[in-house]
């Protein structure tokens, strides 16, 4: 992709973005945001953030790969209980990122 | 010292304890855009041109995926819909200042900034500029902010932009500067570490605290598995489409009736 086509990406999802933020500031007087859309803003997240994470474990190229000596899988599940305990990012990062490099070297690919 | 500064500062002060958490997603956004394969310029452009780290963070890793343009301004676009109900919050407090004001403020509002803003402004029952002894007070009505105060004399002006302008300006610097570490630290490192690994990390870790009740576990899990399913699909466009298919998980997961073993 080039990078003015990229450019251009963070440029239009930069406007959007803007508009949202100055919607109820600066464009519209007033009124009340309908209830769909705050149930709406509390899901975007977590369901981004899982499409993209099986996306990047399971899927290369457009195939799905179910494989057990695959190791960013078992990197990704450590790095999940080292989360689910501490609740601390940079703890899940490093504990991932040290998962990862410990398995390549151990799993035969 | 003069209010105006004095109310900067200490918004500053205020959001200055969250650049711990801040700066780490800065520099993983800027190692991670060299390893996705963006120049320099452009990730930082990115960043000041964006201001929005989740959804930097999920083009990063969508172009590593192989994405095309449509679902990644997509996905972008709807991740930072939150924006609007923070708009919507903060509209009361700041729909009266001037247009030059109301640009800056909308720029600089972003999730960080907004929560440390929104506390000033909701617990402060008139404008209390910093150097006034009586200290802030505190009241549970936010809408009491713009009376008249009771007592005698002059109302002390509401400054308290300034002090959202404070918190806004440090989260930005704080953002740019990390996201110029991360691109100057990434350069270094060797392509076999796997770098761009820290990004669905990075996730993993949002999601724990994300999924703390059920309708969140549903939109992810629905997400996650529906990603797979539609793998298949151009440009990850399959990728938009899971994320819709978990935004109604989760909004169903929150209207069904809680089990007997749960708490609604």
């Amino acid at each position: 992709m080039s990078h003015l086509a990229l450019l251009g990406l963070f440029v239009a999802v930069g406007i959007v973005t803007f508009l949202y933020r100055y919607s109820m500031i600066g464009l519209f007087a007033s009124g009340k945001l309908p209830g769909w859309l705050h149930a709406l803003c509390r899901h975007i997240a977590p369901a981004s953030f899982a499409a993209l994470t099986a996306t990047a474990l399971f899927v290369q190229g457009g195939d799905v790969v179910l494989a057990l000596n695959a190791p960013k899988p078992w990197a990704a599940l450590l790095a999940a209980l080292v989360a689910w305990h501490t609740r601390n990012v940079i703890a899940t990062i490093a504990s991932g990122m040290l998962a990862l490099t410990l398995l390549k070297l151990m799993l035969p690919l | 010292m003069n209010p105006k500064l004095a109310e900067f500062l200490a918004g500053c002060r205020d959001e200055a304890p969250l650049q711990l958490g801040v700066i780490p997603f800065g520099m993983i956004y800027g190692i991670a855009a060299l390893a996705a394969g963006m120049p320099a310029w452009l990730a930082q452009a990115a960043s000041a041109v964006l201001f929005a780290g989740a959804s930097q963070l999920v083009i990063v890793q969508m172009l590593s995926a192989g994405a095309g343009l449509l679902p990644m301004a997509l996905t972008a676009s709807l991740l930072n819909v939150r924006h609007v109900l923070y708009s919507m919050s903060v509209a009361e407090y700041v729909r009266h200042l001037p247009r030059r004001w109301r640009l800056l403020l909308a720029y600089l509002l972003t999730d960080e900034a907004y929560a440390v803003a929104i506390l000033r402004y909701q617990q402060t029952a008139r404008p209390a500029p910093v150097h006034d002894s009586t200290g802030p007070a505190t009241t549970s009505d936010p809408a009491s902010a713009f009376s008249a105060p009771a007592t005698a004399g002059e109302a002390a002006p509401d400054l308290r932009h300034w002090y959202f302008l404070g918190c806004g300006f440090t989260l930005w610097a704080c953002w740019q500067l990390s996201t110029a570490a991360g691109i100057v630290f990434g350069a270094t490192l060797p392509p076999e570490w796997d770098i761009d690994f820290a990004v669905p990390l990075t996730f993993i870790a949002l999601l724990t605290m994300l999924t703390r009740e059920r309708a969140g576990r549903a939109a992810a899990l629905m997400a996650g598995l529906a990603a797979l399913a539609l793998a298949a699909l151009p440009y990850k466009l399959g990728l938009v489409a899971a994320i819709v298919a978990g935004l109604f998980a989760g909004v169903w997961a929150a209207h069904r009736k809680p089990t007997r073993d749960e708490k609604p």
